[in-house]
């Protein structure tokens, strides 16, 4: 149990400090690139020997960031650009900008006339049309010109060979943190919903290699622990972001386990590997068609439905928690037809609200106590 | 056998509700504190329903807290979401009720209850004080009256003046303004109420309308938006007289079902 605890509170010391970890490898003289959600060829940073130092909002009050962004636009975006008018992140050597919802199609703008050159953006756009042969075409495109990007920043030239081994270094990664949450999900008494979020997020602030090699040795110790019964409920999760401090604490204080999930900063980014390839960034592009479950990702048959309500099965699920960002729009649309997809098949599922800027928890945990009643009963 | 007292408390944001259940069914007493979580409030409910009881904390088999103070109030055997409790209430006060609209002070909620009277599925408002309680208060200030005139006013209106249902600030300026132009108080009554029962609506829609329907919460005691609001769902709303109290009442009877098991 020490060994268990030991490490998931070195990575949630990670989570608790990311500035930390961006400072290190800084004054290490490796370059940081900032990725902002979703989707964006991280690889291609690792591979010209940087560090892809993930984005997804702080816990904190926007102020700035409604000089450029109006109120109800979701906290993720307001906070990463408050943090970025700030200097916070002037570190960063460039940032990582996907073009895949409304709110963030201005991101780049207001970055650019907000942080100025001090932060270059490399804009990422990728096929909406993501599975068709020409969608993977137009993707691996826009991704060689990415790259082209990066390795201005890096001032080097990154070879294929380079590259595949960053996929490889991702593909272990991926593996790892599936192993680990598959292992979470069976001793629940032995990682909170706090301690597996925080484990998952780690990874976007270390090198990935570095997080591998962490998880696995967590996954060790948390198969050699006995058996423990487990009286509490359990859900799974869906949204953008369920790393809520205060939310993941209701959720403790109500005995609810998170035995799997469908969030776009945690499984949605490692159930799929990245196909191995003749050309590697064309695997990448690959890659992109092949995951289902986010709400940003064209999406016509609701697959991300399906893929939830089979993994609710799958896990023995007693329901399922939607983690609603909010004002986000994507997010919203889906909420309907999954729904109703849920109802159809007698899963309950509970909508909570959450936004990185709210102080006030009190009506999600009402809801979530009032939903922990429904599901006990 | 000893007649079984339990107790339910419902800490709200705005006033504290207590009522004490005789063997489940028979209301010793019950009062109503309009002073909610953080104050003396929920204190004096409880001793004001004892003392109406002629009990001692000690005879009763359960006390069981509700409500957004729930978790603040100290000595309760079971702590339960305003949620559950509401439903248990309100399927008891209304027998048959499947769905449940609840206008408290701070917040609104629609409620799905099984026929057994348990809580199936529900929504609550946002963030937005927008209706609610506090959205009545707020009207009726600019209005100069008091909240409990509402009602009156409403029925003698000959029209209803359009407010807007979104938001409790601007709503206030359309007020203001619709007073400058000199409407008819009355009609703009009916508008605010019309604009909550717009927004509740809205709410329960979303969760589905299954008659029979009933009100819970102090708004329920308004029959200007009990009318509005059955004009606006097209179906028949049903108030107990002891709407308010529905919460504590719940979380009474819940305590009873706890203890016999
Ligand atoms: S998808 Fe949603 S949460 Fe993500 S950036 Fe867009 S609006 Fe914000």
């Amino acid at each position: 149990m020490n060994e268990v605890k030991m490490l998931l509170d070195e990575l949630a010391a990670v989570c608790a400090n990311p500035k930390a970890q961006l400072d290190a490898a800084v004054a290490d003289g490796r370059k940081c690139v900032g990725v902002l959600p979703y989707f964006s060829p991280e690889e291609l940073v690792y591979a010209a020997g940087m560090l892809p130092f993930g984005l997804w909002g702080a816990e904190m009050q926007a102020n700035e960031s409604k000089r450029y962004y109006p109120a109800f636009i979701c906290s993720l975006l307001h906070t990463v650009l408050e943090l970025g008018l700030k200097g916070a992140l002037n570190d960063l050597s460039a940032i990582m900008v996907p073009i895949c919802c409304d709110s963030l199609k201005g991101f780049g703008a207001n970055w650019k006339y907000g942080v100025g050159e001090a932060v270059p953006v490399i804009d990422v756009a990728w096929a909406e049309n993501r599975k068709i042969p020409a969608g993977v075409e137009f993707t691996r495109s826009q991704f060689r010109k990415v790259l082209g990007q990066l390795e201005a920043i890096a001032g080097d030239r990154v070879s294929d060979a380079e590259i595949g081994a960053s996929v490889a270094v991702y593909n272990e990664n991926r593996a790892a943190l599936r192993a680990f949450s598959a292992a979470a999900a069976r001793r629940p008494e032995a990682v909170s919903p706090t301690a597996r979020c925080a484990a998952i997020k780690a990874g976007y602030f270390m090198d990935r290699a570095e997080h591998t090699e962490k998880l696995n040795a967590l996954t060790a110790a948390l198969a050699a622990l006995p058996e423990q019964k487990w009286d509490g409920l359990r859900v799974v999760t869906t949204g953008i972001l369920a790393d809520s401090p205060a939310l993941l604490r209701i959720l403790e204080d109500n005995q609810i386990a998170v035995v799997g999930d469908q969030i776009a900063q945690e499984s949605v980014n490692f159930r799929v590997d990245t196909p191995v390839t003749d050309d590697p960034v064309e695997g990448i592009a690959q890659r992109l068609g092949q995951v289902e479950g986010c709400s940003v990702l064209f999406d016509p048959g609701k697959q991300r439905g399906k893929e939830l309500i089979e993994l609710a099965k799958k896990v023995n699920a007693d329901g399922i928690l939607w983690v609603m960002t909010k004002f986000c729009d994507p997010e919203e649309y889906d909420y309907v037809p999954v729904k109703r997809m849920a109802d159809a098949a007698g899963i309950p599922l509970l909508a909570v609200e959450v936004d990185q800027q709210m102080v006030n928890y009190e009506q999600a945990r009402s809801a979530i106590e009032a939903f922990a009643e429904i599901l006990r009963f | 056998m000893a007649d079984i007292y339990t107790l339910g408390i419902d800490v709200g944001s705005t006033t504290s509700k207590c009522l004490i259940l005789k063997n489940g069914t028979e209301i010793a007493a019950s009062s109503l504190i309009p002073a909610g979580t953080g104050t003396s409030g929920p204190g004096r409910a409880l001793a004001e329903t004892l003392n109406d009881a002629g009990l001692k904390l000690e005879e009763l088999a359960a006390v069981t807290a509700t409500g957004y103070g729930r978790n603040t109030f100290e000595g309760a055997d079971f702590v339960v979401s305003e949620l559950s409790c509401h439903a248990l209430g309100a399927a008891a006060l209304m027998p048959g009720v499947r769905t449940v609209i609840d206008i408290g002070g701070q917040d609104a909620k629609v409620l799905r209850v099984s026929p057994a009277g348990r809580l199936e599925r529900f929504l609550m408002n946002d963030k937005c004080a927008a209706g609610t309680g506090r959205f009545l208060e707020v009207m009726a200030r600019v209005l100069e009256t008091d909240v409990s005139q509402l009602a009156e006013m409403d029925e003698k209106a000959k029209g209803v003046v359009p407010i807007s249902s979104t938001c409790t600030v601007f709503a206030e300026s359309e007020v203001i303004s619709q007073l400058a132009k000199n409407v008819d108080i009355r009609d703009l009554v009916a508008g605010i109420h019309a604009s909550v029962a717009v927004r509740t609506a809205g709410l329960a829609r979303r969760l589905g309308v299954t008659a029979p329907v009933g009100m819970t919460g102090g708004v329920a005691r308004n029959a200007g938006v009990v009318r509005a609001l059955e004009k606006e769902l097209n179906a028949p709303i049903a108030v107990s007289p002891m709407a308010q109290l529905a919460g504590a009442y719940g979380a009474a009877l819940y305590g009873f079902k706890k203890k016999e098991g």
